[in-house]
């Protein structure tokens, strides 16, 4: 019987599972990975090839490459061998020529044009100029510009070029085009200064909505809800609903249109001869005050939710007992409702500061980081570097180490979210079979 | 509460600041059927011209609205589906059945159901390119259906701790399987609750727009987030009247549902979702 239950009990948790495994926990831990590469839109996210340009060159000249092997890769080549040999034939260069070059000089290579000639007028069969002038395109060879497939074909070819190991796995670093594994996205986002100040920005975004709205209006809406009658209640209850259920991009329409150049404020503001400006981004203060009211519109309504439900189940008889005594409104709510409050606040803190932390799609739509940078926030930059900016490479990386940040903070907090409120005790064993 | 306490001061507090919320709301109407000039809050005349787009063919630019609605439905219908149906029976095994491992499963969901999906999303673009599923829908279902599974089995596991082991006992005692007591037994009772995670998973499918946004933006696989998102970044045509009569052709649904099953909603938002 209870062997019957586990296998039930598998079965039943394994289409979840998979649907979790596969889409949840494999870009948690696949964002960790991601952060440590230098994938960004240049490299592209399969691996690369070697491609030897010029600039590949010069990068490797600069990071400690001998100057005289810089030229000799940047330098054209002459050099008899089979390849060479084959394009001569096919473009129909004299046969008897082309036997005795592979006979006699096989393997040789020259550095430049005239000193490949000598070779050839040398040749018993006495090519003439105009032959010798035909001759020499087709053994002409460059490494620049060519692609390499690996590293093994790279350094076969390199190899014949006379470069030592030490030579060869400079080229090949900076000629890779594919991403390579790096800790330098960690580097950079510790020592850049923006980051300083999307950290800031980030912290007085969070703390405002959270203690303004979130919290603190959402107490105000639950409590004033509470001592409404009740089809009043319903009614504001449903009206601060409302920013919830609205699809974010209406919701950001309705805010934009209050405050764009030809909005509503603009246009009331008109009456008054205030010129019409786009109230939500001419400066960043405004830009601070529609992002905290965006938010936290859609905030309150959580907090109320939970708050009111909190309210109600305070006997009723409390508040009876209290206006007999003649307590005040405000006395109540002091005494009776407040420290009833004490763990949906906590509880709703703790959440809230998770989700607003990593919100970026009301910002995004809103204000989308502006003006300049003023509103950029954490979780916004990692979506900006990563996935969408004006410069066009994208840099998955970089984005993925900021994202691994708030990856951290998030598996942090949800795992003291279940020391705080007890999981244990939220779990009733089954019991039918023990 | 109180009756010797007057509420006319809360109410007209609260109809104070809920004002600008109510002004946005009315106005989103009343902007697609009228004609308000240039500085002035009183409309003029009613015209129908802002929904025009509903009669427009697709365009280079624009694909046309029916496509792009039928793919949200597709992505809302196909979440709710795929919630409803895995977390009714993830739900059970882990509120009922003795599976092993079972507490730190209960666990896992919890943090992840806690957990901010969209720092994912980075991720997940990476992975949806790299096996293929980058630009269709199916890819966008897949991953909103994964991200939402923890809220939407800790939801059903819910319903399923109110169900009375009695019923389960008594089935259980007359010779039926775990199983037929699940689907005979148990199953009817949390109807209520399918009905309730399936309208909260259709109205989250079809409000996303970060996810369509970034995995699925090509204009055959549009969906009305973003396609609306896109007219209104599109700064050769500037028109609020068309931006709020799209806006209040998606939220038709929206405001629908909310109505019909408003209670049920705002307790599974109470349950925690995400913002």
């Amino acid at each position: 019987m209870r062997h019957q239950s586990d296998r039930l009990g598998l079965a039943f948790l394994t289409p979840a599972l998979i649907f979790v495994v596969l889409f949840f926990l494999s870009p948690v831990v696949l964002t960790a990975v991601f952060s440590f590469t230098t994938m960004s839109t240049a490299t592209g996210i399969s691996g690369g090839t070697y491609r030897i340009t010029p600039s590949a060159v010069r990068s490797a000249a600069e990071k400690g490459l001998n100057p005289a092997t810089a030229e000799r890769l940047s330098q054209e080549r002459y050099t008899i061998d089979d390849d060479a040999l084959t394009r001569a034939t096919k473009a129909g260069i004299d046969a008897e020529i082309l036997k005795e070059l592979e006979r006699d000089l096989k393997g040789k290579s020259t550095d430049d044009r005239r000193s490949f000639e000598r070779l050839l007028k040398k040749l018993d069969n006495r090519p003439n100029r105009r032959q010798v002038k035909s001759i020499s395109p087709h053994f002409r060879t460059s490494i620049l510009n060519q692609s390499f497939e690996d590293r093994t074909t790279l350094d076969a070819t390199l190899e014949n070029l006379g470069l030592d190991a030490a030579e060869r796995a400079r080229v090949a670093e900076t000629s890779y085009t594919g991403w390579i594994w790096t800790s330098a996205n960690f580097r950079r986002m510790f020592l850049q200064p923006d980051t300083y100040r999307i950290l800031i920005n980030t912290i007085v975004y969070v703390f405002t909505t959270l203690v303004i709205f979130n919290t603190g209006y959402a107490m105000v809406l639950a409590i004033v809800t509470f001592y409404l009658p009740g089809r009043q209640a319903t009614v504001y209850r449903t009206i601060w609903f409302l920013p919830r259920i609205t699809p974010p991009v209406i919701y950001v329409l309705l805010w934009k249109w209050l405050a764009w150049d030809t909005g509503f404020i603009s246009t009331i503001t008109g009456w008054f001869g205030v010129a019409s400006r786009n109230w939500m981004l001419d400066t960043s203060l405004n830009a601070w005050v529609f992002v905290v009211l965006i938010n936290g519109f859609v905030g309150a309504s959580m907090g109320m939710i939970i708050f009111s439900s909190a309210i109600k189940t305070i006997p009723e008889s409390l508040f009876h007992a209290s206006a007999v005594d003649g307590a005040y409104r405000w006395q109540q709510v002091r005494h009776i409702i407040l420290p009833q409050l004490r763990w949906p606040i906590l509880f709703l803190t703790t959440y809230q500061t998770l989700s607003l932390l990593s919100s970026f799609e009301l910002i995004f739509l809103a204000t989308n980081g502006g003006p300049g940078s003023a509103t950029e926030v954490w979780s916004l930059a990692a979506f900006h570097l990563a996935l969408s900016n004006y410069a066009g490479n994208l840099q998955y990386g970089l984005g993925a180490a900021f994202a691994l940040i708030l990856v951290l903070i998030g598996i942090t907090a949800s795992l003291f979210y279940l020391r705080l409120f007890k999981f244990s005790e939220m779990i009733s064993k089954p019991r039918i079979e023990h | 509460m109180s009756s010797h306490l007057k509420t006319w001061p809360l109410s007209l507090f609260l109809g104070i600041v809920s004002f600008p919320l109510v002004l946005m709301y009315v106005y989103l109407v009343i902007d697609t059927i009228t004609v308000t000039p240039p500085g002035s809050i009183i409309p003029e005349k009613f015209t129908l011209e802002d929904w025009r787009f509903l009669f427009e063919e697709a365009t280079g630019r624009r694909p046309s609205i029916w496509s792009v609605t039928l793919n949200s439905f597709i992505l809302a219908s196909a979440n709710s589906i795929v919630i409803v149906s895995i977390s009714a029976t993830a739900g059970y095994a882990l509120s009922r059945l003795n599976v092993p491992f079972r507490s730190f499963f209960l666990a896992g969901m919890m943090v992840l159901h806690a957990f901010p999906t969209v720092t994912l999303i980075v991720s997940i673009f990476l992975i949806l390119q790299m096996v293929g599923l980058y630009n269709t829908l199916i890819g966008v279902i897949l991953v909103k259906a994964s991200l939402l599974m923890p809220f939407g089995v800790w939801i059903m596991k819910g319903f399923y701790d109110t169900v009375p082991w009695e019923i389960e006992m008594a089935g259980v005692q007359d010779g039926a399987s775990r199983f037929t007591v699940w689907r005979r037994l148990v199953l009817p009772q949390v109807q209520p609750g399918f009905l309730a995670l399936g309208v909260f998973a259709f109205l989250d499918g079809w409000s996303e727009f970060i996810l369509p946004q970034v995995l699925a933006p090509s204009s055959d696989v549009q969906v009305l987030s973003v396609y609306l998102a896109g007219l209104i970044a599109d700064e050769f045509y500037f028109d609020f009247g068309l931006f709020k009569a799209v806006g209040l052709f998606y939220s038709v649904p929206v405001i629908l549902l909310y109505l019909f099953f408003q209670d049920k909603l705002m307790n599974i938002y109470g349950g925690g979702s995400k913002g």
